[in-house]
Formats: C-alpha cells, structure tokens, sequence
C-alpha cells in the first residue's frame, strides 16, 4: 500500500492534491425505513479481515505523512444511501459481500420495520498535497 | 495549487438515492467530487483504481483532462463506451496497477484512490 502512494507522490507535481476515498469501516451502516432519511431500524457492520485491511491502509497512509511525503489538507466524511426493495433483496446483497458483515442487526422487530429500505454508509476521505521538493530538503535538514 | 475551494463543510450527505444500474453502489460522482472540494478546473487528474470510471468521468467534466487506470480489462471498456455515450472527449482509459504505474514523474495535478487502497 505504501508501494502505491510513492507512486502516486511520484506522478504528482510538487504541492498537488492527493485524494484516498474509502467506505469508513469504523462506522456501522444504518439501515433506515421508508426513504433515506427515514427511521434507522437496523445497523450493518464490517467483516474483521476487511477491518484489518482498513487499518493497513490508515497505516500506510499515515506512514506517507511520517516521512513527509504528503501533508495532510482536510478530512471528511459522506454518506451515501443505496435502495433496497425489501429484507430479502438487502439479504441477498450482503450474502456476498466482501465488506460488509452478512447479517443486519436490526434494532426494531420485523413488523415495525417497513419497507423499502436504505443501508446509509459512510465514506471517508482525506485530502493530502504534496510537499514541495524544497519543503523536503528542509525538514530532512532539520531531522 | 490553486485547486482548493474555500474551506467545505467536511460532512456530507447525498440525501438521494440513485437506483439503477451498478452506479448506484457507490456514491455518484458529483456527490463524492462535491465533498472533496477541489476544484478540478484545467487540472490534469489521475484516477488511479478508476473501474468503469465512475468518477473519472464525472472529474472530466471539469478536468482538463483525466487518465483511468485499472487493471480490469473490462471495466476499462465499459468506461470507454460510456465515455463516448456521455460525448465525453477528454478522458482515457489504461490498464495499470496503483504499485507501478507506468507514468512519467510529476505528470498529474491532482491523483484520486477512491475505494482503491
């Protein structure tokens, strides 16, 4: 994962802009009712190997920042809501997916649930610019 | 660079739904390129584990020009394909790895992992 962010600060020009997107896999996915912003009856997880692999990549990112490559400009979060016909359909999605957990873990009882339904899920995503070679030169000075 | 916008609310929500087609599994473009808060106006962008290049057409818009690389053959022509749809000119799909891109140094202004690390 670091073999690919030096590639990236390799193609960038000096003080470019760097964006990593990725589903927040520290966040549970909310299931809601009816329409998008509707009630949340239910809550998605994130499989533990694919945890694991999220916090690789933090590390790899953080690994970048360490050695001054980048800096940090901004990081955010946005949500974004997928549509589901109905429990069976919203089943059949997570029976093979390779982040999610399998199972809803619903929070209301079937008949207060309601249909459609919309897993909410985060994604999060941090902003680095490139340091300037002369940058570099300086702070590896001061090391 | 100049491609930061002023200072963006750092949550956002797409507040829609997008069904239809396998777009509507990740966010749309102009949500995610929106919550970014670049703008990308005359910019070279990269984007580097592009797929069918749901964001890469969305950068090329604004872009002047966008390269998406993937290694999966076929998602690189579906991009195509919906490129040409969508009448959109300036963005090229190449097959390639994030580990070793086969790129000249200092050749992007700006380059985007979404969902690739």
């Amino acid at each position: 994962m670091v073999d690919a962010l030096q590639e990236a600060h390799r193609i960038l020009v000096e003080r470019g802009v760097f964006v990593d997107a990725r589903p927040d896999s520290g966040v549970s996915a909310r299931v809601r009712a009816k329409s998008a912003r509707g009630t949340v009856i239910g809550t998605i997880g994130t499989q533990r190997l694919t945890k694991m692999d999220d916090t690789m990549s933090d590390r790899a990112v953080r690994e970048v920042l360490r050695r001054r490559l980048f800096r940090s400009r901004r990081r955010g979060r946005l949500w974004h809501a997928i549509p589901f016909e109905d429990s069976a359909e919203l089943n059949d999605y997570l029976r093979d997916h390779l982040r999610f957990s399998r199972r809803v873990h619903w929070l209301v009882p079937p008949a207060r649930r309601g249909t459609p339904l919309f897993v909410e899920r985060a994604v999060r995503f941090e902003i680095l610019e490139k340091r300037s070679n002369d940058e570099l030169t300086s702070a590896r000075r001061r090391d | 660079m100049r491609c930061f916008r002023a200072q963006v609310n750092v949550t956002v929500s797409s507040g829609r739904t997008f069904p239809g087609g396998l777009g509507f599994l990740r966010p749309p473009a102009e949500i995610e390129l929106g919550a970014y808060g670049l703008d990308l106006r005359g910019l070279r962008v990269a984007d580097i584990g592009a797929g069918e290049g749901r964001l890469a057409l969305g950068a090329a818009r604004a872009a002047a020009s966008v390269l998406a690389v993937d290694p999966d053959r076929g998602a690189l022509a579906r991009g195509r394909v919906e490129a040409r749809r969508q009448g959109i000119s300036n963005v090229k799909f190449s097959e390639g790895a994030a580990q070793s891109l086969r790129l000249p140094d200092a050749s992007f202004d700006v380059v985007i992992f979404s969902w690739t690390l």
